[in-house]
C-alpha cells in the first residue's frame, strides 16, 4: 500500500515539476544569441518639415551605412572600371557645389547635358539629390520609380524586364545607373567585383551590414542611405520662417508674387510658406509644348491622357544652382524661366488647370513686369542653402 | 498506519498544489462584457449628375452653359457631428479634420477613430473646410495636406478645397479653372487687404439618418454631386470669374451658397 502511494507521490511531482516547467516556459522570451548592432543614424527633422519620411523598412539609416555610402556615392570604380576616363558614380553628374545637380560649367558636361561612359545623353536632365527622404510620389522627371510601380526593368534604358529589375525607391536608382546604357552603361557583377576588390571596403561592409559580404543590394542599400541625409533646410527663406532673419523688401515682395494668384501663382505646384519642400512632388503639364512625343513623359506611367507633357514640379530650393532648367534644359538661366512663365507659356489642351493665366488668344503668363520680375527672382535666391552646398559630411571622403 | 496518513497528507496537498498551478496556468480570461460601442466609416464617392464622375477629359455642361472637365477635387471636412435625439455629439475631436483627395485613395474611406455608442442616430453635419477658430496656419506638415496651404497674406490656414479642371472658352480653346475655396479677403478703395472672412460653411445633410450596432462597423456613403457647385441658388460661369478665385470673394461667396445641398448620404 505504501509503495503505492509513493509512486502517486512520484509521478505527482513528476506532473507538478512539468506544470511548473511548462508555465515557465509561456512567460519567457527565447534569448537571442548577440548579435549585429549598427548605430541608428540621428535623423533630425527640421522644424516645419515633414515627418513621414520614406525609410524602407528593410534599409533602416545607419551611421555606418551612411558611412560606406558616401564612400561610394563619390567612388568613380562603381564603373566596374578603375581606368581614369571609365571612372563614374553618382557624385560624377550630382555635384555637392550644384546642390547635388549637373549646374553650370561642369568640367565634363559644359551644356549641362551628362551623358554615359558610352557616350549617350541622357533622357532628361538630372534632378537635384537633396530632400529625397520626403518625397513619398516617386523618383525621377515621371515619377516612374516609385512604391505603386508593378512594372519590372525599363527596357528603353536597356534594363529588361525581370524581377531583379524592380524600381521602387532610391536605391533603385543606384543598381539603374549602373546598368542603364546612358549613364554607366555596365554590369552589376564588373560593380560587385570591383568594389570586392578594393581594400578598404570589406570592414567598411561589415561594419554597416554586419560581414564582410559585398554585393549590389547591399552597395545600393549604403548610398540610398547617405542620400536619405542630404538635407537642404539653412536658406535664408528658412531662417526667416524659423524667425532668425527677415527678407529685404524685395525679396519679400517676391514671396508675396509666388504666393498669390494675382501674381505668379507658383505656389500651388512649388510649395509655400507652409510647404518648405518647395514642391508638392506632384506632375504637371506646365505649358512649355504643343506636341507631346517624350515617351517618357508621365502619360508613359500612367497612359492617363491629362498627364501628357506633365512631368514633376522640381523644388525650387537651390534652384540658383540647379539649372539648365525644365526636363530637357530648356532654360539656361533663371530669367529665361521667369520671362516663360510670364509671357511664354504655349497653349495646348493639356496644360494642368493650375497654368490658369494661359487663356488664349491673349493670356501666355503672369505678365509680370521687370520690377516684378526682379522681385521675383530675389525671393527665388533666398532659397539658396550654402550650408548644403558646404557641408563637410556630404563632402567628397576620399 | 502513521506513514499511510503522512503519505496521504502530502498526496493531498501534491493535488492542491497542483490543481491550483494549473488553474492560475490557464489565465481563465473573464467573459468580454458584451460592448456597447460601434463604429462610423464614411467612404467618398463623386456624381455628376446621374452618374459616376469621370476624372480628367470627360466633358459636362454645367448650369451655365460652360463646357467643362475637372482633373481631381481636394477638401476637408472638419467638426464631424452627429445627431441623436437633439444632442449633438462631434467625433475625431483629436484630429478635428479629414482631407480627402480623389487622387489620393486611402483618404476616400475613413473610419472615425471614436466608439460610438450604438443605437440609431438622426443626421449628421461637419464643416466643410475650417472655420476660422480652427484654421491655423502651419498645423501640418506632411503631404498630401500642405500643398493645400492657404497664403497668409490672404488670410492663412488651408484651402477648404481644389476642384481643379478646364472650361472651353468661346474662341473654343480649353483653359483652366482653378476653383478654390479659403478665406476671402476685405479690400479698400486703394485694392489693399483690411481683413478676412471666414468662407468655411456646415454641411447638415438631410436624410442621413443612421444606425450604429455594437461592435460593428456601419458604413456610408458621403457623396459629393459636383454639378451642383455650379448650381442651385446661383448659376456658376466660370466666364464671369475667370480661372482663379482665391482672390476674388464675390465669387467664394457664391461657392459658398452653392454647397449646401453638394453633399448626401447614401446608406
Amino acid at each position: 500500500m505504501i509503495k503505492i502511494y509513493r509512486n502517486i507521490i512520484i509521478l505527482s511531482a513528476v506532473f507538478l515539476f512539468a506544470t511548473i516547467v511548462s508555465c515557465d516556459k509561456d512567460e519567457k522570451e527565447d534569448i537571442p544569441p548577440t548579435v549585429y548592432n549598427p548605430t541608428t543614424y540621428n535623423m533630425e527633422v527640421p522644424q516645419g518639415f515633414p515627418t513621414n519620411l520614406n525609410i524602407p523598412d528593410d534599409n533602416p539609416i545607419t551611421e555606418e551605412g551612411v558611412k560606406l555610402g558616401r564612400y561610394l556615392f563619390y567612388d568613380g570604380r562603381l564603373s566596374g572600371r578603375d581606368e581614369e576616363d571609365s571612372l563614374m558614380s553618382c557624385a560624377t553628374c550630382h555635384l555637392q557645389s550644384a546642390a547635388f545637380e549637373i549646374g553650370e560649367n561642369h568640367p565634363k558636361y559644359p551644356d549641362g547635358h551628362p551623358h554615359g561612359l558610352n557616350g549617350k545623353e541622357t533622357p532628361h536632365f538630372p534632378l537635384p539629390l537633396f530632400n529625397l527622404i520626403w518625397n513619398n510620389e516617386g523618383y525621377l522627371w515621371n515619377g516612374f520609380i516609385s512604391k505603386e510601380n508593378t512594372n519590372l526593368g525599363i527596357p528603353s534604358y536597356g534594363i529588361p524586364a525581370e524581377p531583379q529589375y524592380h524600381l521602387t525607391n532610391i536605391e533603385s536608382l543606384v543598381w539603374m545607373g549602373i546598368v542603364a546604357e546612358h549613364e554607366i552603361n555596365g554590369t552589376i557583377e564588373m560593380t560587385e567585383q570591383m568594389i570586392r576588390s578594393i581594400d578598404m571596403y570589406p570592414a567598411l561592409f561589415e561594419a554597416a551590414f554586419g560581414d564582410k559580404q559585398i554585393n549590389i543590394d547591399r552597395i545600393s542599400k549604403s548610398i540610398a542611405q547617405f542620400i536619405r541625409t542630404i538635407v537642404s533646410s539653412n536658406s535664408k527663406f528658412d531662417k526667416y520662417l524659423r524667425g532668425e532673419t527677415n527678407l529685404s523688401p524685395a525679396e519679400s515682395r517676391g514671396l508675396v508674387l509666388f504666393q498669390t494668384e494675382e501674381g505668379a501663382d507658383c505656389f500651388h505646384c512649388h510649395g509655400s510658406a507652409g510647404n518648405p519642400l518647395m514642391t508638392t512632388h506632384l506632375f504637371y503639364n506646365n505649358a512649355k509644348d504643343n506636341v507631346f512625343n517624350d515617351p517618357r513623359d508621365r502619360y508613359g506611367v500612367t497612359g492617363n491622357e491629362i498627364d501628357r507633357g506633365a512631368y514633376k514640379a522640381t523644388t525650387l530650393r537651390n534652384i540658383e544652382h540647379t539649372g539648365p532648367y525644365m526636363h530637357d534644359g530648356r532654360f539656361k538661366t533663371l530669367d529665361e524661366v521667369i520671362d516663360f512663365y510670364s509671357e511664354g507659356l504655349v497653349y495646348s489642351e493639356y496644360a494642368h488647370p493650375l497654368m490658369e493665366k494661359l487663356r488664349p488668344p491673349y493670356g501666355k503668363g503672369a505678365e509680370l513686369n521687370p520690377p516684378q520680375k526682379a522681385d521675383l527672382k530675389a525671393f527665388l535666391l533666398s532659397l539658396t542653402d550654402e550650408t548644403l552646398l558646404t557641408e563637410e559630411k556630404y563632402s567628397n571622403p576620399f | 498506519m502513521m506513514n499511510l496518513l503522512n503519505y496521504k497528507t502530502i498526496i493531498l496537498i501534491v493535488l492542491a498544489a497542483i490543481l491550483s498551478l494549473a488553474s492560475s496556468c490557464e489565465k481563465d480570461p473573464e467573459p468580454d462584457p458584451q460592448p456597447t460601442t460601434g463604429k462610423l466609416q464614411l467612404n467618398f464617392d463623386f456624381y455628376n449628375e446621374a452618374d459616376p464622375m469621370e476624372w480628367g477629359i470627360k466633358k459636362y455642361t454645367n448650369a451655365a452653359g460652360n463646357e467643362y472637365n475637372a482633373y481631381y477635387v481636394k477638401f476637408f471636412i472638419s467638426r464631424l457631428t452627429i445627431f441623436k435625439d437633439g444632442e449633438a455629439t462631434v467625433l475625431n475631436k483629436f484630429h478635428n479634420s479629414h482631407y480627402v483627395g480623389t487622387d489620393v485613395a486611402p483618404s476616400l474611406q475613413w473610419t472615425i477613430a471614436d466608439d460610438i455608442e450604438k443605437g440609431g442616430y438622426d443626421s449628421l453635419s461637419f464643416t466643410f473646410g475650417f472655420n476660422d477658430e480652427d484654421n491655423e496656419s502651419f498645423m501640418f506638415v506632411n503631404q498630401p495636406e500642405v500643398n493645400m496651404f492657404w497664403p497668409e497674406e490672404l488670410g492663412g490656414g488651408y484651402h477648404a478645397m481644389q476642384l481643379d479642371g478646364k472650361w472651353r472658352l468661346s474662341n473654343d480653346s480649353l483653359t483652366g479653372f482653378n476653383f478654390h475655396l479659403g478665406p476671402g479677403q476685405v479690400y479698400n478703395t486703394s485694392g489693399d487687404i483690411t481683413g478676412f472672412i471666414d468662407n468655411s460653411f456646415i454641411v447638415s445633410i438631410p436624410s442621413s439618418d443612421f444606425v450604429i450596432n455594437e461592435g460593428n462597423t456601419t458604413s456610408l456613403i458621403l457623396r459629393m454631386h459636383v454639378d451642383k457647385w455650379f448650381t442651385s441658388p446661383i448659376e456658376y460661369d466660370h466666364n464671369t470669374y475667370g480661372g482663379s478665385i482665391m482672390e476674388i470673394q464675390e465669387a467664394m461667396e457664391k461657392v459658398v451658397m452653392n454647397g449646401w445641398d453638394v453633399f448626401s448620404i447614401v446608406k
